[in-house]
């Protein structure tokens, strides 16, 4: 492919078979003695059986596993819903939720590029040029112009022409899958500009308008959690029984009775978790659970349908889904009475129930909702439980989820906290607001589809891997245990993930797991040995 | 030269307009749901790490700390220093300073003059300088220095840098194009026949007054008319960043304002839940007469 090197937007319509497929010799490359991997060992690529079933002419990856249209008809039925879609993202009937922000990013990018060494996905990527953070929003701008509301020849003379067809089609829908939505390139941004917005605006328009989403996010996602209760596919019934299982295992381990509360009306706190940690990561959970009681805490959970999980996919790409599931969640806190809803270690419910559904719920629905975070450094520095920092005494680095951070400023708590606990704590670099995402951001964690888990492994995820062995660097030795604290499920899953194909565990004796977990790890009344250092 | 005179004024006109137009047009979009980025300029005490009042416990039970000069300093060290590209992107920091500073002092000379052609400003005391002297003359010569300097050095950039001349639009270069062609005008016409400005000084006052200046020197000609093109244009480009930051940043980047009693969310809210949907994926079957709040309390089985 050595005629795209360096592809122009304008050329995301040209029929090649990958438009600027995955470099191997330029990626980031990471300290020792990881810096001997070979970068093509985490790396798959597409058999010629699957190229063929699959779109993933971008860059020889497929997310959404798109299928060329059968006939010219459906073809024509798919680029005049791209064109539908266009005019509905600049309607203030059909997008009032985020028209304010798109039409100012749409309307004022410089193209100075001065968020492009932000992107850590377009750096680690060696600067393919089509993860540059304004490559895809130019392509929405030259759609827009040519073909949105109010298009015009003079719009499109001055903002460039791209031609619509399939390929603009299918490359632009697999593109927007190519962001982690993680927003540094906005904060770099001297206008204010949000390429990160246009990759959220983009799934949308793909998702509201034709039916176009990732299978983990939406058939297996949201539309499951509405149907059944959670994305997991738990009933209340099961999510009772797996609770159960939790506090008999959390008491065995404690040393004490644990016992989760469910349903009680007029509770203090109704604690929402991921159920994916129920299922994955069980001892989050119930380290929850042995805080809270131990704490004195008058607290609850609730089997209601998707109160059970605190997870809102739509905020990655669809604002019906998140609206369904916002209100739900709201309704459910009402209807118990509680005082407040503490969100559980979930980045993405943090900030889709505290920040973006914030005013969309009216009256008394809008229950007072907190972070995990400040509520549980509030419990370790009042005393409340007992705490014997030297359980802790491995090497611990903090992974700043971005939806607590840079989405909604939770900095300082975790690491009051962590000062607390963990005497051997150090930063990443960059941290707190600056930091990297996971490289499992938006959805990326849950998806690995085709050839994607690969990807996120060695372009979205290895920026994280290097900054992790930087902050472990000469410890890095497997007789030394040391703890990435991660508090979101999605990270976790991202981390999960890079642990294993980078075998960290292995050969550093990585591991990762959440917050709560450390604090239970160290506190006195419990049994020492909580983190059980097995990777899983 | 009547003719150059109506341009202008139509120019300025269309400038003034078009961004009153856009400006109403961004300010008067629906309330949008939250999307702030941190760090957010007015949390007192917590900006220096990015922090916000979601760190506090009971957050919505504690006063909310808003320093309103937090986000002036923030706008003020980002207008004066170019902090965020000298800090992400150090190679274009120096030619758009550059570039910047002279835009800084030659809107603010337009700004001197049309005031300075205010019948009866000129005759108080110490204003008649703004009818044209040496001050005006260095003004206008140091802006019109900076201007080309800075344009040449982000054309030069942009021409030579094979990524970013890539990722440039047809409009990124014209607008540079456009204002050089400007500057190097207006310098030839300061340099030739208008040192102290008197003439340009004139022109304004005859655009104010509606009497246009007769006497035109030729070279004095060029440059009105490009920057006349130069001023009807901006509104329809993305330099209307120099206003729409404010929307950027207060109304986005820093709306973190939560929904708590007393405020008027919930009533906007309300309004815009009630407008019709026609997002026509099967998950919500918009027809244009569903609202917002109907698709949103239904489940949706696709």
């Amino acid at each position: 492919m050595a005629e795209n090197l360096i592809p122009n937007v304008k050329d995301i319509a040209k029929a090649a078979d990958t438009l600027s497929p995955i470099d191997l010799k330029k990626i980031l490359p990471l300290p020792p003695p990881y810096d001997k991997d070979d970068p093509a060992a985490l790396w798959k690529e597409l058999t010629e059986q699957r190229r063929s079933e699959v779109d993933a002419s971008l860059d020889g990856v497929s997310a959404l596993s798109l299928r060329r249209p059968a006939d010219p008809a459906e073809e024509r039925r798919l680029l005049e819903g791209l064109k539908q879609g266009l005019k509905k993202l600049l309607s203030r009937d059909d997008n009032w939720t985020f028209l304010q922000q798109l039409e100012l990013t749409l309307d004022h990018c410089t193209h100075c590029q001065t968020c492009a060494d932000a992107c850590p996905i377009f750096v680690t990527s060696g600067r393919n040029e089509v993860y540059r953070p304004s490559f895809r929003a130019d392509v929405l701008r030259r759609l827009v112009a040519g073909h949105g509301s109010g298009a015009n020849f003079i719009k499109a003379a001055l903002v460039g022409r791209i031609e619509l067809n399939w390929e603009t089609f299918a490359r632009l829908a697999e593109l927007s899958y190519r962001c982690t939505l993680c927003r540094r390139c906005c904060q770099a941004c001297p206008i204010g500009v949000d390429n990160g917005l246009v990759t959220h605006e983009l799934r949308k328009l793909f998702s509201q308008e034709l039916g176009i989403a990732a299978r983990e996010a939406h058939a297996d996602g949201s539309v499951l959690q509405l149907k059944a209760g959670s994305s997991t596919g738990m009933s209340p019934e099961v999510v009772k029984d797996n609770i159960d299982f939790i506090d008999e295992e959390m008491s065995e381990k404690a040393g004490f009775e644990v016992k989760t509360p469910w349903d009680v009306e007029g509770a203090d706190v109704l604690l929402m978790h991921n159920a994916g940690e129920i299922l994955a990561w069980p001892e989050n959970p119930g380290a929850f659970a042995i805080i809270m009681q131990k704490a004195g805490i008058k607290w609850t959970l609730s089997s209601e349908l998707v109160a059970y999980d605190a997870i809102n996919y739509g905020l990655w790409y669809d604002d019906v889904q998140f609206s369904r599931v916002a209100l739900k969640h709201a309704e459910i806190a009402k209807k118990l009475k509680v005082k407040k809803i503490i969100i559980g270690e979930c980045g993405h419910a943090h900030k889709a129930l505290s920040v973006v559904a914030d005013r969309i719920l009216l009256g008394d629905s809008n229950v007072p909702r907190e972070s995990f975070a400040p509520f549980m450094a509030d419990i370790v520095e009042s005393g409340a439980i007992r705490l014997d920092p030297s359980r802790n005494d491995f090497p611990v680095t903090l992974h700043d989820p971005c939806n607590l951070s840079r989405a909604m400023g939770i900095v300082e708590p975790p690491r009051r906290i962590l000062r607390k606990i963990a005497p051997r704590f150090r930063e990443m670099t960059p941290h707190g607001v600056d930091n990297y995402c996971c490289g499992g951001g938006s959805g990326f964690a849950i998806m690995s589809g085709n050839n994607f888990a690969n990807w996120r492994m060695l372009v979205s995820g290895r920026i994280k891997v290097k900054q992790i062995l930087d902050a472990f660097a000469g410890e890095l030795d497997a007789s030394i245990p040391k703890y990435i604290c991660t508090p979101c499920s999605n990270c976790k899953g991202q981390f999960r993930d890079l642990i294993r194909g980078y075998d960290m565990f292995e050969r550093s004796r990585i591991m990762y797991g959440g917050l709560v977990e450390l604090i239970v790890n160290a506190m006195a009344d419990v049994r020492p040995g909580f983190l059980e250092w097995e990777f899983h | 030269m009547t003719l150059v005179s109506v341009w202008v004024a139509v120019a300025l006109a269309g400038f003034f307009l078009g961004c009153l137009y856009k400006a109403v047009r961004y300010a008067t979009m629906p309330m949008h749901v939250r999307w702030e980025l941190y760090p957010v300029a007015h949390e007192k005490g917590k900006v220096a790490y990015g922090g916000s009042y979601f760190e506090d416990l009971d957050w919505w039970t504690k006063p909310r700390h808003v320093s309103k000069f937090g986000e002036f300093k923030t706008i003020a060290e980002e207008v004066l220093t170019l902090k965020q590209v000298h800090e992400n992107n150090p190679p274009l920091w120096l030619p758009s300073l550059l570039f910047h500073y002279g835009l800084y002092l030659l809107f603010a000379l337009g700004g001197v003059l049309l005031v300075g052609a205010v019948p009866g400003v000129r005759e108080l005391p110490g204003m008649w300088r703004l009818g044209g002297g040496t001050l005006l003359g260095v003004w206008a010569g140091a802006g019109l220095v900076l201007g080309t300097l800075g344009c040449l050095g982000l054309l030069v950039r942009r021409l030579s840098n094979p990524a970013l001349k890539n990722a440039s639009t047809p409009a990124d270069f014209l607008h540079l194009w456009l204002l050089l062609a400007v500057f190097v005008t207006s310098l030839a016409s300061l340099a030739i026949a208008d040192r102290q400005l008197a003439v340009a000084a004139a022109f304004v006052h005859g655009l104010v007054t509606f009497k246009p200046h007769a006497a035109l020197p030729l070279v004095f000609v060029p440059q009105v008319v490009l920057l006349g093109v130069f001023l009807a244009y901006l509104p329809w480009s993305h330099m209307t960043h120099f206003f729409a930051k404010y929307f950027t940043w207060h109304s986005v980047r820093w709306d973190d304002a939560p929904n708590v009693g007393g405020t008027t969310y919930a009533a906007k809210a309300q309004k815009q839940l009630m407008r019709p949907v026609s997002w026509s994926a099967p998950h919500i079957k918009g027809d244009g007469k569903k609202t917002w709040a109907d698709v949103a309390t239904k489940r949706g089985d696709s």
